[in-house]
């Protein structure tokens, strides 16, 4: 079968490898009994606890960050040696364009670990200057040189970044690419295999290609994880493959570097032990050199980056649109004459203090959702209809004028109008009788929530209540508001802290449901009255907000209000039965749903919601434009909206009401930042948790009671896909000279590669751009011209002058899966299924890598020849399959010893 | 984010002071990404072992036991403090808030209360606020080894009518350990912080603007030139930055807009990776599981009132056993068969050397062809085990199962038959070289230098690789419909093309789950694609 270079050692990729104790030095091994976890996972999870600050540092090898001037031979002696500082400082002066200036810092930022390494580099230049100009005894002499040196390596470095940054890079890595969108996949197929099989039928009559994929499967390693099979069905169509779960998980809960772990990734450093890979294409062929680079995207392989900012200050409407972190935002208006509309556009920034929600604006605001839409209400009842526009019209510079407490946010303001105001007047005039259940639906959340908090005594407030009263507290700031607040407060009473044991308690709300039950059904016009709207029409307005004027005309329709004038009545009783009016709602919708007079604590709401949900889910379709999958009506202003699918948007609810969580995505991107849980709140035991430190803290929280619980205010994510990152970045063309960081790159001759390479590997060990040691750099060199594949280390320098490394031994799973992706293209295979097939293929290299550890994993100590004879894996590929076998099994190197 | 975002302070009596310090709580242990998808098993325990070390370490220093800690606790003594060197009140417990979706807590204190992070957090603030400073004494910088953690530090000024240079010295400062991380987030970092720094500055100046307005400093100093400064230090020296933003929750807002701070940061960059898909038999195994379960709604709901745990016997025997009809004491014999026992095959090597090599290698053949097997036997947990150890060559996908019967079945219902002897089978007759994939096992059943595990490795490794040119094969002759002469290619090139082998392929393709063979009817079934290329 395949063979080249017959003179060489046929072990040697073994051998190599295992022949290298100090290769073993990973910093943090994997255990070995991981055999489902891919050590991406472990990578990143490693990371994320080494650089952990939450228990006192873990310390770490220390930097060399001064100069060492001595040299060996009298460095012994620490005391004789003058300490001399050196600095180093480098100046990048920008150019005038402030795009290119943008352009050139998130470069510089995104890709410090490499700005760092050549740092490092000039910093052992002027080592080296400065010990070797020593010598020299004449002092202008020694001058000149120690300049001329220094200039010299800062011309260097000046080379390189220059190059680093100005390099062409492959537009579209077809791994990346075919990651990231999926209506273009079919072409992509198309395009890969047909480059890919003329490779295989061009340059493979001597196993040059076959040698070259080896080396680049046996190296960059990062496929590997990609073709690990998982024990859960594919999502969506089966060529797809799925994002690792537990990866996004780990990423949130416990947040580490991603553009770290996709450097390591591309450097395929996840092996044990860990080397640091890059592959060089020599050629004068442009051309040809091209198609390679233009196949190689396709098997090295890393993590896709997005970013996301997280904004939280309010509501993004559809078509909204975030720009440097301000938001511009249109609405629709109502206008001061009947009838008339207007487009407010509004720019805001989202301030950057965020006011908290603290605990005692929640103790007083406990009658809050009452409160801040009950009191308003009693205001408005007054001048009700007359008053409705003007207010609203007189709502932006209220809004912004509002903000007593010295938060300068209109966001706040505006939400804040969303809920108060609207729901105030608007709500009450616009209600229309057949609106029942849309109605419910949204009261009912806040009926829930109020409830409890009103008819059962505080103590065991719980889930949504807290944070929904955190929210509305958020939008405390509003000095009217506080004003009105007073109203209210002066005839709630309060019984905090006053326990009453869960059980009665529960017979006691029952009970007291089923009397605000009867005392509804005699106050028939009341059912339907104000005080269950103001959430509804919140929402309502929101939705407008956030569609835009599209909702407007429904809306319309329903406008007539006839029990509205009813609100002119005595005030008193229309409180109380606003709070009754409450409990009702969440009665009747939770009758709907069957459960609500077993149902306990939290879940009163939680099950209502339910109810509420799907009892109103058609019949508000018509209104909620936006939230096709939502079928609670979205009980909260601060809502997530809709967007076009290169942007999107989450809700987040980080504030611990997981239940809440109302999904207004629809396609595109799922932003890392968004619960998954769904919105009928099934996770009691979270709100609980969550939302009981806000009242019952103490109580509940034994172990670590002492803080004042702040909720976080919550958060939507914007996603967008166009962020500086390796893998756009480090996979180049075809460069006019060799270069030192690229993961990929083509050049037309190796000179300058045949000058520089061992340099930079043995600098790429000592100064590991990943942060954590390494046991070797390597570079595989493919050479177009003598069509042969080296593989170059810095852990052996070769004697040889004429060659450069080893040359790779063909794997024969390698050069059988070329030729069965030839033929069954040859045979019309369609790509996308050749494509597949390429990947099953893959992961049976993974399977026969596993079958090797299995074996290896009994054995102290095997000789490289009985692996081939008894597990029937020829020996050429045993370097592939153990350096496979590495990123699941790390023992195996060891034992290759 | 790993990182502690604190407020720092120069005080013009005490030097620089650490204010208002928030830091992150992670769960010891990274959650279970939702309950299909939780990680493997060896996984877990590997993060088993690094919680019971991370919580251990935890509970070395929670607030729990703070009391001591606080006691011997290296922060500044309380005569050592004033108003401008505070910032939560004696006896205040901190703050708090809880990311519920990440379990991330963010905890806020004057100081930290883990002594090492308190003196890592000091002396970030003390090179902030004195030597690492930036021109102009506004602005970012950064610094920090790895001993210390790295810190990316902001100094500021905030408006004082009654400070000397009407204006105190602040820094807000972010340590880390992860030093790449922290220049990544570089402008993130920035933008944030000098937004809060602009807000808080826009606070103190309408205070001091206010005060100036009332009591216009300057003049007033001039006319008092020749007091001495100490006089004016003990009245109004130590102002709090509460009073001077004349904001009395601002450190609630701090809390919070520092907790933002981390959680904005933490998940600025998120990254995609890519798994593998599920073998076959991973889907198939779960194509099953989700008709059992469907089957078992059914039967709810027809009978509602029924408890809802039925047990259902594992995998494929459960539903031929429903359909068997055999009389009901063997099929809940069967039904309730549970391996009590020591399985009397314990292996695929086990069962060869009791067979014997060649009648081994004749049933193996049979099973692997997709003949059926009937095993006749007395002994109903012989026969069970016999076909837990057979039905391993196989994709599952192809096993179906009849553990006993008193009658024969067909072989479409079944190819694994367990019969009593006396049953009578219809003449069937056995016929017999064998399929490539047979030969391997056997190598690997011969080979005594290779464990179980190993051999079970080797049986994943070959019918995975089998099941790869089945799916070839599928979809060139059913999904594609290509001429026989073609497929006669397609099978050389798959190197099967003698006749068991395509034997073999045919069977197995009737083990492709449903999910592979619908997404290949649907989605890659392009006419076009072919025809596209040039």
């Amino acid at each position: 079968m395949p063979s080249r270079g017959q003179n060489e050692d046929r072990d040697s990729g073994i051998a190599r490898s295992a022949s290298l104790s100090s290769l073993l030095i990973t910093p943090f091994p994997s255990p070995s009994s991981s055999t489902s976890s891919s050590s991406s996972y472990q990578r990143r999870w490693l990371r994320s606890q080494t650089t952990s600050l939450e228990n006192g540092i873990i310390p770490r090898r220390s930097t060399d960050e001064t100069f060492s001037l001595a040299e060996e031979t009298c460095s012994s002696n620490p005391a004789i040696v003058r300490r001399k500082k050196i600095a180093i400082s480098i100046i990048f002066s920008l150019c005038e364009k402030e795009e290119a200036q943008r352009n050139f810092q998130d470069f510089f930022f995104s890709h410090f670990p490499l700005f760092e390494s050549h740092m490092n580099r000039l910093k052992s230049a002027v080592e080296k200057a400065m010990i070797s100009c020593r010598k020299i005894a004449e002092s202008s002499h020694r001058v000149q040189f120690y300049i001329s040196r220094l200039m010299e390596a800062l011309g260097e470095f000046r080379g390189t970044i220059w190059n680093l940054y100005s390099v062409p890079r492959i537009a579209e890595p077809v791994w990346l690419t075919m990651m990231s969108s999926t209506l273009e996949k079919t072409q992509l197929c198309q395009r890969f295999l047909k480059e890919f099989t003329l490779l295989i039928e061009q340059i493979n009559k001597n196993q040059f290609f076959a040698a070259l994929l080896t080396a680049v499967l046996t190296y960059h390693l990062a496929w590997v994880p990609t073709v690990m099979p998982v024990d859960h069905p594919p999502i969506k169509a089966f060529s797809e493959k799925r994002t690792s779960q537990s990866v996004n998980m780990l990423a949130k809960t416990h947040p580490y570097n991603p553009l770290w772990a996709q450097l390591g990734d591309l450097y395929g450093a996840i092996g044990s032990p860990v080397r640091l890979t890059r592959t060089v294409v020599v050629g004068k062929q442009k051309d040809l050199v091209q198609r390679i680079l233009y196949v190689l995207t396709y098997f090295l392989r890393c993590s896709e980056l997005q970013e996301n900012q997280l904004t939280w200050s309010g509501n993004h409407g559809e078509g909204d649109q975030v720009l440097n972190g301000s938001k511009i935002t249109t609405a629709l208006e109502k206008g001061e004459v009947e009838e008339s509309e207007y487009v407010v556009v509004t720019v805001r920034n989202e301030p950057a203090l965020i006011p908290p929600v603290l605990p005692f604006m929640i103790e007083r605001r406990n009658p809050g959702p009452m409160g801040s839409a009950g009191t308003p209400e009693g205001t408005a009842i007054t001048d009700l209809c007359p008053s409705l526009d003007k207010e609203e019209s007189r709502r932006p510079e209220q809004s912004s004028e509002a903000c007593s407490m010295g938060f300068q946010e209109p966001a706040l303001g505006s939400s804040w109008q969303h809920q108060g105001t609207f729901c105030g007047d608007k709500g009450c005039e616009k209600e229309a009788p057949r609106d029942g259940c849309l109605r419910l639906s949204s009261s009912e959340v806040l009926g829930a929530g109020l409830e409890v908090s009103q008819q059962t005594v505080h103590e065991e407030l719980k889930g949504e209540m807290s944070t929904k009263l955190s929210e509305r507290s958020a939008a405390w700031p509003c000095p009217d508001r506080r004003a009105r607040e007073k109203a209210a407060l002066e005839r709630v009473t309060f019984q905090i802290g006053s326990s009453v044991s869960p059980e009665s308690d529960l017979e006691g709300r029952a009970q007291k449901m089923e009397e605000q039950l009867k005392a509804c059904r005699q106050c028939p016009e009341l059912a339907g009255s104000p005080w269950a709207q103001p959430r509804a029409t919140a929402d309502v307005a929101q939705d407008q907000h956030v569609s835009g004027c599209s909702f407007k005309p429904g809306f319309r329709k329903n406008t007539c209000c006839p029990q509205n004038q009813s609100s002119e009545r005595d005030k008193d009783r229309l409180d109380r039965c606003f709070a009754e009016d409450r409990g009702i709602r969440t009665n009747v919708v939770a009758g709907v749903a069957g459960q609500l007079s077993q149902s306990a604590d939290s879940s009163v709401s939680s099950d209502a919601a339910a109810g509420t949900g799907e009892s109103t889910l058609e019949k508000t379709k018509g209104l909620c434009l936006n939230d096709a999958e939502g079928p609670l009506l979205e009980p909260v202003p601060n809502r997530c909206v809709q967007q076009d699918s290169g942007f999107s948007v989450a809700a987040d609810v980080p504030c611990g009401d997981a239940d809440r969580k109302v999904d207004f995505r629809m396609e595109g991107d799922i932003p890392r930042n968004e619960s998954s849980d769904s919105a009928l709140g099934d996770s009691d035991d979270d709100t609980c948790a969550s939302a009981a430190p806000s009242l019952g803290h103490r109580s509940d929280r034994t172990e670590e009671s002492l803080e004042v619980e702040l909720p976080l205010p919550r958060s939507q994510s914007f996603s967008n896909q166009s962020v500086r990152n390796f893998g756009r970045s480090l996979l180049a063309g075809y460069c006019p000279t060799y270069m030192p960081d690229l993961v990929l790159h083509g050049t037309s001759n190796d000179e300058k590669l045949k000058q520089c390479l061992m340099a930079d590997l043995l600098h790429t060990v000592h100064h590991p751009v990943l942060d954590e040691p390494i046991a070797e750099a390597v570079c595989i060199v493919a050479d177009t011209e003598k069509w042969s594949v080296q593989v170059v280390t810095s852990q052996r320098k070769v004697a040889d002058g004429v060659k450069l490394g080893q040359d790779v031994l063909v794997s024969s799973q390698v050069s059988s899966l070329l030729q069965a992706i030839l033929q069954l293209y040859k045979l019309h295979f369609p790509a996308d299924f050749c494509v597949m097939h390429l990947e099953d293929r893959l992961q049976e290299m993974y399977f026969k890598s596993k079958m090797l550890s299995e074996y290896l994993r009994g054995h102290t100590r095997v000789h490289v020849k009985e692996l081939g004879v008894v597990l029937g894996i020829e020996s050429n590929d045993l370097p592939l399959l153990t350096a496979i076998a590495s990123t699941h099994s790390p023992y195996v190197a060891q034992i290759l010893l | 984010m790993n990182a502690i975002v604190a407020l720092c302070h120069f005080c013009e009596l005490h030097g620089p002071r650490t204010l208002f310090c928030t830091e992150v709580l992670h769960a010891p242990l990274p959650q279970g990404a939702g309950s299909g998808d939780s990680p493997g098993q060896g996984e877990q325990a590997e993060e088993e072992e690094g919680g019971i070390q991370m919580s251990s370490r935890i509970h070395s220093h929670s607030p729990a036991d703070g009391a001591s800690a606080e006691a011997s606790s290296p922060g500044p003594k309380k005569s050592d403090m004033c108003e401008g060197c505070r910032s939560l009140a004696v006896g205040h417990p901190g703050y708090i808030s809880h990311d519920k979706e990440t379990s991330i807590k963010y905890v806020s204190h004057q100081h930290p209360n883990h002594p090492q992070l308190f003196s890592i957090v000091r002396q970030a603030c003390v090179r902030s606020l004195s030597c690492e400073v930036c021109p102009g004494r506004e602005g970012p910088i950064f610094f920090g080894d790895e001993q210390h953690g790295f810190v990316f530090s902001h100094t500021f000024f905030i408006k004082d009518s009654l400070a000397r240079g009407f204006q105190r010295w602040y820094s807000i400062i972010a340590i880390m350990m992860d030093r790449i991380y922290l220049i990544n987030s570089w402008p993130f970092l920035l933008g944030k912080i000098r937004g809060i720094i602009d807000e808080l500055q826009g606070k103190a100046l309408k205070v001091f603007e206010a005060e100036q307005f009332g009591c216009p400093q300057r003049a007033q100093r001039m006319n008092t030139a020749f007091t001495p400064f100490l006089h004016q230090r003990n009245g109004n020296a130590a102002r709090s930055l509460t009073s001077l933003t004349s904001d009395d929750n601002l450190w609630a807002c701090l809390h919070t807009s520092f907790a933002w701070l981390l959680k904005a940061c933490g998940s600025r960059l998120t990254e995609k990776l890519l798994e593998g898909a599920p073998t076959e038999d991973t889907l198939v195994q779960m194509e099953k599981l989700a008709d059992l379960e469907e089957e078992s709604e059914s039967w709810d709901n027809t009978e509602a009132e029924e408890e809802k745990t039925l047990v259902f016997p594992e995998g494929a025997e459960g539903q031929e056993q429903i359909k068997c009809p055999t009389d009901l004491s063997s099929l809940s014999d069967c039904g309730s068969w549970q391996p009590r026992k020591l399985p009397v095959f314990k292996s695929l090597r086990h069962m060869r050397q009791v067979l014997g090599a060649p009648s081994f290698r004749m049933l193996a053949w049979h099973v692997l062809m997709g003949n059926q097997v009937i095993w006749k036997s007395r002994d109903i947990d012989l026969v069970q085990s016999a076909f837990e150890v057979l039905r391993t060559m196989l994709p599952v996908g192809c096993v179906r199962i009849i553990p006993y019967s008193n009658q024969y079945e067909e072989a479409y219902r079944c190819n694994f038959l367990g019969l009593s002897p006396q049953v009578q089978i219809p003449h069937h007759v056995l016929s017999s070289v064998g399929p490539t994939i047979l030969n391997k096992i056997e190598a690997a059943l011969t080979n005594q230098n290779l464990s179980v595990d190993v051999v079970d490795q080797c049986l994943v490794c070959l019918k995975e690789e089998w099941m790869n040119k089945v799916k070839v094969l599928f979809k060139f002759t059913k999904v594609d419909s290509r001429p026989k002469e073609d497929t006669q290619k397609l099978l050389s090139i798959l190197g099967a093309s003698e006749e068991d082998n395509v034997k073999l392929l045919k069977f197995w393709m009737t083990g492709l789950s449903k999910t592979y063979k619908s997404h290949l009817m649907s989605t890659v079934r392009s006419p076009t694609a072919s025809e596209s290329r040039n």
